[in-house]
């Protein structure tokens, strides 16, 4: 691949903006990934970067990534939050590349938790 | 310690994020034998005391978790440093800002691997921060800048699908030209 410019950049997004005016914010899923030190280490930036494929791959098109700091639960780090519209927001722990995968695949895509990964909310001495 | 160093880098420049700062400088610099790393932030700056402090890794300041005395930031840092032979230097004032500075020697054994830049920029570039951040990233005399401002001007919403895809594009691109040149000289 050849080195990108900041303007073709500007212009591949520019071509993407039809199919971004038809989007209802409301219907937008987000994935909120534990990016802190405890989530780092344990490998939040793989989780990241299968979201991303897995997302693409599978040519979804409403979401948000955007990272939080520690939710608490440190021990199952990473831990990622995912507010799918009409589906509980859910936290799950420990995942993985694979895990991540499977969240788009089955919560995302298929709209049924992956029940084996789920922490109903964070740590309680983290809650003001 | 971090398994990789761009993800103590990542660590770091979150420090900078939680600073308050709204001016971020990250620079990256590879050679064959010296790896150098500045995190140069506006923010508001620590005090000797505080920074005596922040090296301990049973201290926090206590304003994310009150009840949990941990910071591991910092102390990863220096036990990397210290493994390695490798040299930090912090430059602190309070309400002025925060220079954090190192140098590795990427032939030490005991460094970590520097890992996959392109993650720990776009993580980086779409934490949320609502400041700037710029990444100066060499290698071998090869370079390129990322901005913040410039790539939110460019493609809106950062942390939107498209918006992550296409970042990631860029930043791959850039990498790769680093990585092409490397070859040529091997």
């Amino acid at each position: 691949m050849a080195k990108m410019t900041l303007e073709e950049l500007r212009n591949l997004r520019g071509s993407k903006k039809k199919e971004m005016t038809q989007r209802d914010g409301d219907k937008c899923a987000q994935i909120v990934i534990g990016m802190g030190t405890c989530g780092i280490a344990a490998g939040a930036k793989d989780a990241f970067d299968a979201f991303l494929d897995e997302l693409n791959h599978n040519d979804v098109k409403d979401t948000r990534i955007t990272q939080t700091g520690c939710m608490g639960l440190c021990f199952s780090e990473p831990t990622v939050e995912v507010a799918v519209p009409d589906m509980p927001r859910v936290i799950y722990g420990n995942v993985d590349a694979q895990v991540a995968r499977r969240i788009v695949r089955e919560h995302i895509l298929g709209k049924s938790l992956v029940s084996d990964h789920i922490f109903d909310k964070p740590a309680q001495d983290i809650i003001k | 310690m971090h398994a990789t160093l761009c993800d103590l880098i990542t660590d770091l420049v979150q420090n900078a994020f939680e600073a308050d700062a709204t001016e971020i400088k990250l620079n990256v610099e590879e050679t064959e034998k010296n790896l150098k790393v500045v995190i140069q932030d506006n923010g508001k700056g620590m005090s000797a005391e505080t920074l005596e402090k922040a090296k301990d890794p049973f201290w926090s300041d206590g304003r994310k978790h009150r009840h949990r005395n941990v910071g591991l930031g910092l102390p990863f840092l220096f036990q990397t440093s210290e493994m390695t032979n490798g040299r930090v230097e912090i430059d602190s004032q309070e309400g002025l800002g925060t220079t954090v500075t190192f140098h590795f020697d990427p032939t030490h054994v005991d460094l970590p691997v520097f890992g996959n830049f392109t993650t720990a920029a776009i993580t980086l570039m779409t934490y949320g921060f609502k400041g700037n951040l710029t990444i100066e990233r060499s290698r071998n005399g090869m370079r390129y800048t990322l901005s913040r401002n410039e790539l939110a001007d460019a493609l809106g919403d950062l942390n939107d699908l498209e918006s992550l895809t296409l970042l990631k594009a860029f930043v791959e691109s850039n990498e790769e030209e680093l990585n092409h040149n490397d070859s040529d000289i091997l």
